[in-house]
């Protein structure tokens, strides 16, 4: 991935819903055009927060295996 | 010298914590202290059944210190400051305590203003005043589209609403109103609920009783004037009668003390 994010939330070791609305709180703090990522390691959110993002209208970059966590890169477009 | 265990808050958590621990610990070993200032102890978890009028709610209120076991100090006060490194509290009647160890229970409060438009249109039954509201607004409902759901996560006792929402449905029924009344149901998530069992069985009970379900809903306004909720992914809900939890955020003291950010809530650790 080569885009840098503006907005890095490390929401690792948080259960659902955690980091979908750590994801969330930062999607209304962001101008659009920012980039926002978060780290997880909860299975849940690695569905949850694509849809989310598809459901608000937003550009989801990509969902990114880590070691040990994976990242959601997401951008606001609105 | 016994060591020193201050409380904070005098809700349920406080009080529940300082009564076992009380039990657990003789007087000579601990010393408990709760400061708080509820003037009455209201019962939260009755709101949704008062709201319903199926509960006197003078049996969820008693005096606050009635509450506590005998070996509990009680002092009826606010919490204006927390100095976690030199172990003090500070409160609004200008007492300064020590303690050697500190539970924060001073739980949740309500922001209703994080939410346009929500203090003009919207109930719920997460306190005595807004839940005996609730009940007139239910007594006097006659048929039509209500909106339930919560503004925010977390919120206090995350299965209210979906118990609410049931129960809704059986008094309804019973007052022969269910078939001239839509139900909608709005959830934060992409599930009605946080625990993935409780949610598919509930999701299940919801679609019998022909209650409509909405996820990812997260609410981003209200149009108290044109009976509208919207949310921050673009839907928009019209009703007749909203039954909203409030957004919650934890206590500002929390955050005035450094604790926590501006959401109130001290972060919990795995250590």
């Amino acid at each position: 991935m080569d885009v840098k994010a503006d907005h890095v939330i490390d929401a690792r070791n948080s259960y659902c819903p955690g980091p979908l609305m750590e994801m969330i709180k930062a999607y209304k703090q962001a101008k659009v055009g920012e980039v926002i990522s978060v780290y997880s390691t909860d299975a849940g959110t690695k569905k949850d927060a694509p849809a989310w993002i598809q459901k608000a209208g937003q550009e989801l970059i990509g969902v990114f295996d880590r070691d040990g966590y994976y990242e959601i890169v997401m951008r606001k477009v609105k | 010298m016994p060591a020193r265990v201050l409380i904070l808050g005098d809700g349920d958590a406080g009080t529940i914590m300082a009564n076992k621990l009380r039990f657990h610990t003789s007087r000579k070993d601990v010393e408990i202290t709760v400061v708080g200032n509820s003037k009455n102890h209201y019962f939260k978890p009755d709101g949704v059944h008062i709201s319903f009028n199926m509960l006197d709610y003078k049996k969820s209120v008693k005096p606050t210190e009635f509450l506590f076991n005998y070996g509990v100090n009680y002092i009826a006060d606010t919490v204006t400051a927390i100095d976690v490194a030199n172990h003090g509290v500070k409160t609004a009647g200008g007492k300064n305590m020590d303690y050697d160890y500190l539970i924060i229970a001073t739980g949740d409060r309500f922001t209703p203003e994080d939410i346009p438009g929500y203090s003009e249109s919207a109930r719920h039954f997460y306190n005595l005043d807004h839940a005996l509201e609730l009940q007139k607004e239910l007594k006097a409902f006659r048929g039509g589209k209500i909106v339930i759901g919560q503004a925010s996560i977390p919120i206090m006792c995350p299965p209210a609403p979906y118990e609410f929402t049931f129960l809704l449905d059986e008094y309804l029924n019973f007052h022969g109103l269910r078939d001239k009344t839509e139900i909608h149901y709005v959830y934060p998530i992409n599930s009605v609920f946080t625990i993935p069992n409780v949610a598919d069985y509930i999701s299940k009970k919801m679609e019998e009783r022909g209650i409509i379900t909405h996820t990812l809903f997260n609410v981003d306004s209200i149009d108290p004037k044109n009976k509208k909720v919207q949310s921050l992914e673009g839907e928009s809900i019209d009703y007749d009668l909203l039954v909203m939890i409030p957004p919650h955020r934890g206590q500002k003291v929390i955050s005035d003390s450094g604790l926590a950010d501006d959401g109130g809530y001290v972060t919990s650790s795995h250590d």
